[in-house]
């Protein structure tokens, strides 16, 4: 059934996938809720906050709040937290309740620059898309509003890296590993790179899109700051070791898939998320449904699937070998990260 | 950049009326500290609105609301007595719109209940945030569920903008969970206690003295192994209510069930356990002779003093009591107390008017103020008790005292004073 799901749960929503872009850029982030969502942004799907912190702040919408659409309120909570909290910019990312009642976030951002000496910033997410949406126009939001050129550097940008697109935190070390034998610095957006590294992402010699939630604002810098981008995960190959299979199915997104299949070319590539046709052969798959994966696998005579244990429940008569490809936007596995 | 904080004079003085802003939820900004990730997010820990509600034995949920609403269920759908409990009906933003999603319920329901090996008494419906603000009318379509699919249909709602609202999220999940409790004839020797989603501890001397009476059925909804004893409930000839929250369930009892309450609440001071005690008894007509239990009590207390007359204590709200007033009773009992990580409310003032008598420099942190980000970890304190304290204390000895089997009475006191001595010697 269109909706329903029974084996997994819903995986990371746009929200997430927003504050994951800004969580280490020394930002105030306020997520335009009532207190659930930014629960289960900072309890949930952002592994990093119990060991790093960041300035995430629910709006604490109320009932009355919502019904009034009391904006005033909210910028006067912005103007406190900016007066206790030294910040390089804020972000106001939407959930349900601003989408409900139809909040004007890019009103509300206008309106708090004009009371802010910090860069403001909106994603208007709704919580109802996956996350790799609210990656993709948080890094939008960001570099449009922020990224400049002060030089030319020896330095790779690298785009699509934040935990949900991952299946374990050590997966950023690799790509920076594998990008360093050939540039000075890497620069992984969402995942170390400095708010200053942001504003002069227009100084590093080429992009690296590693996860299609990339690719709208890599095409952004390069036709800006005329920056070339490449799509692949540089060190893929040190997550799944090759074997015998001669039918696998690899399903995570499509990237890091694509970057897997380069070694086992007689792979299928599936995704749940995004799938950009540029990278996409006419073989692989776009699955919608749980009812989509499993028509699907029990169709084709897979000898092995490589992907997040989180989904073997919809194919419990699955026979073939499995190999674990953790996913953090499908299973949310803390133990793996 | 410093948390803000208050000492317990600083807040006396300043009386109930006047708390200040910082201290006040929604006053500002929440902060979802890591140290009460419980607050903000009901699936992660503890009982929040998702877990409370399949509390009722044989039932499911089905979440009827965006991805967002549900994705930290799995955290709970992982532990084994949630397993194949919980579903997904996801809205998009058409459904936001046309509302489509609320006449898929029904469908969604056969469709799950046809998947499962054991067929489910009950199905609840959990709705969020997005469907307080279209006003949906869940009783009557859970109402019309019931009749498409033979299945008993209720609605929960974890809506969290109204949570410091008349009848918050975890005061309704509470009358939930009790609604398909029938009228029935009462007997004189059962009774319910309400109020947890977990049982007290089985040694609680509360059991012993009501079996003295002459109640031969105790019955919490936590120790129902099925449908058929859960509405054995409504036999009860009276509810005991624990935990205020659970007072809008108790009336609700009272007005479909004729079940009336009584309400005592969990206390760490000694006499006051003493004195709820025959005020209970006297409402039941019953004698409490709890002379023995109090008297063990003192002393493992006073010998825990003897033992460590110095220690100072960190209090946090991430636990089962009430932050002020275990810090009161530690206080009287002899030791001291440098923290209490909890946002006051006018209640709290029964005893922050008492402590800034006998310990003026308490000092007191709100968890989800926003400079709580500064809140450098230290140790101030010898013992942290609370979830939230053991974060920020680290250093200090830990006490989570956040179990799901709750403490109660001099068992509940005795316990914590054992947990003490076993991370203190």
């Amino acid at each position: 059934m269109k909706g329903l799901r029974k084996y997994l749960t819903p995986f990371a929503p746009d929200q997430s996938g927003a504050t994951s872009v800004f969580y280490d850029m020394g930002g105030i982030i306020v997520i335009c809720d009532a207190g659930g969502c930014t629960g289960n942004i900072c309890g949930f799907d952002e592994p990093r906050w119990t060991s790093q912190k960041s300035a995430i702040f629910s709006a604490g919408l109320r009932d009355m709040d919502a019904i009034f659409g009391q904006d005033e309120r909210l910028l006067k909570k912005l103007q406190y937290v900016s007066e206790q909290i030294k910040a390089n910019f804020i972000a106001l990312i939407g959930t349900p309740v601003p989408a409900t009642i139809g909040t004007d976030l890019l009103g509300i951002e206008r309106l708090a620059q004009k009371k802010s000496s910090i860069p403001v910033l909106s994603v208007s997410t709704t919580g109802m898309k996956n996350y790799d949406a609210g990656i993709q126009e948080a890094y939008l939001a960001l570099f449009r509003k922020l990224a400049g050129k002060t030089a030319n550097e020896d330095r790779v940008g690298v785009i699509g890296c934040v935990p949900l697109e991952l299946g374990h935190l050590s997966w950023a070390g690799f790509i920076e590993k594998e990008l360093k034998k050939t540039h000075k610095k890497v620069s992984i957006y969402g995942m170390g790179a400095s708010f200053e590294e942001v504003c002069t992402a227009g100084n590093a010699q080429k992009n690296i899109v590693v996860s299609p939630s990339g690719i709208q604002s890599a095409k952004y810098l390069q036709k800006t700051f005329g920056t070339p981008y490449e799509v692949a995960f540089p060190g893929a190959e040190r997550l799944v070791k090759a074997g015998p299979w001669q039918k696998p199915l690899i399903v995570h997104q499509q990237v890091l898939a694509n970057s897997l299949r380069e070694r086992i070319p007689t792979a299928t590539v599936g995704s749940w998320f995004t799938m950009d046709k540029t990278y996409k052969k006419p073989e692989d798959v776009h699955f919608k449904e749980e009812d989509d994966f499993e028509q699907f696998v029990t169709s084709h005579d897979f000898d092995c699937i490589i992907a997040d244990e989180a989904m073997r429940k919809i194919v419990r008569n699955y026979k073939g070998k499995w190999i674990s490809l953790p996913h953090f936007a499908v299973s949310g596995k803390r133990d793996v990260l | 950049m410093k948390a803000v904080h208050y000492s317990v004079q600083q807040l006396s003085e300043l009386g109930k009326e006047q708390i200040p802003e910082p201290l006040v939820y929604g006053s500002s900004f929440i902060y979802s500290s890591p140290a009460t990730l419980v607050y903000n997010s009901p699936g992660a820990q503890g009982f929040g609105v998702k877990r409370a509600a399949l509390s009722v034995p044989e039932s499911i949920m089905l979440l009827v609301a965006p991805g967002c609403c549900s994705r930290n269920t799995s955290a709970i759908a992982e532990m084994p007595a949630y397993q194949d409990r919980y579903f997904y009906l996801m809205m998009n933003e058409t459904d936001l719109v046309t509302s489509r999603h609320l006449k898929k319920i029904s469908t969604a329901i056969r469709e799950i209940v046809d998947s499962l090996e054991t067929k489910p008494k009950v199905v609840m419906i959990c709705i969020t945030c997005v469907d307080a603000l279209l006003a949906t009318d869940m009783e009557a379509i859970c109402k019309k569920a019931e009749e498409e699919t033979g299945v008993l249909v209720r609605p929960v709602y974890m809506y969290a903008l109204t949570r410091e609202g008349h009848i918050p999220p975890m005061v309704y999940v509470r009358r939930s969970i009790y609604s398909m409790l029938q009228k029935q004839t009462r007997k004189a020797d059962a009774m319910n206690i309400l109020g947890f989603f977990s049982p007290l501890i089985e040694s609680c001397e509360l059991y012993t003295y009501l079996q003295k009476a002459g109640i031969r059925t105790i019955r919490e909804i936590s120790r129902c192994t099925n449908f058929e004893q859960y509405q054995e409930m409504s036999q009860a000839n009276f509810n005991l209510v624990l935990d205020a929250q659970a007072r809008y369930a108790a009336a609700d009892l009272e007005k479909r069930c004729g079940i009336p309450y009584i309400e005592c609440r969990r206390l760490y001071q000694v006499d006051k356990i003493h004195s709820q005690y025959q005020a209970l008894a006297g409402v039941l007509g019953i004698e409490i002779d709890d002379s023995e239990q109090m008297e063990q009590t003192i002393r493992t207390i006073l010998q825990f003093r003897d033992a460590h007359p110095d220690l100072c204590f960190a209090i946090g709200e991430a636990m089962n009591g009430d932050p002020f007033e275990l810090a009161y009773a530690l206080l009287r009992y002899g030791f001291k107390v440098s923290e209490i990580y909890s946002a006051p409310n006018k209640e709290s003032y029964i005893y922050i008017d008492k402590i800034s008598k006998i310990s003026p420099h308490t000092q007191v942190y709100s968890n989800m103020e926003p400079t709580m980000l500064y809140y450098a970890s230290h140790q101030s304190a010898d013992v942290a008790i609370g979830q939230d304290a053991c974060y920020y204390q680290q250093k200090a000895k830990q006490i989570p005292w956040n179990e799901d089997i709750q403490p109660f009475g001099y068992v509940g006191l005795q316990k914590l004073f054992a947990q003490l001595k076993g991370v203190c010697g």
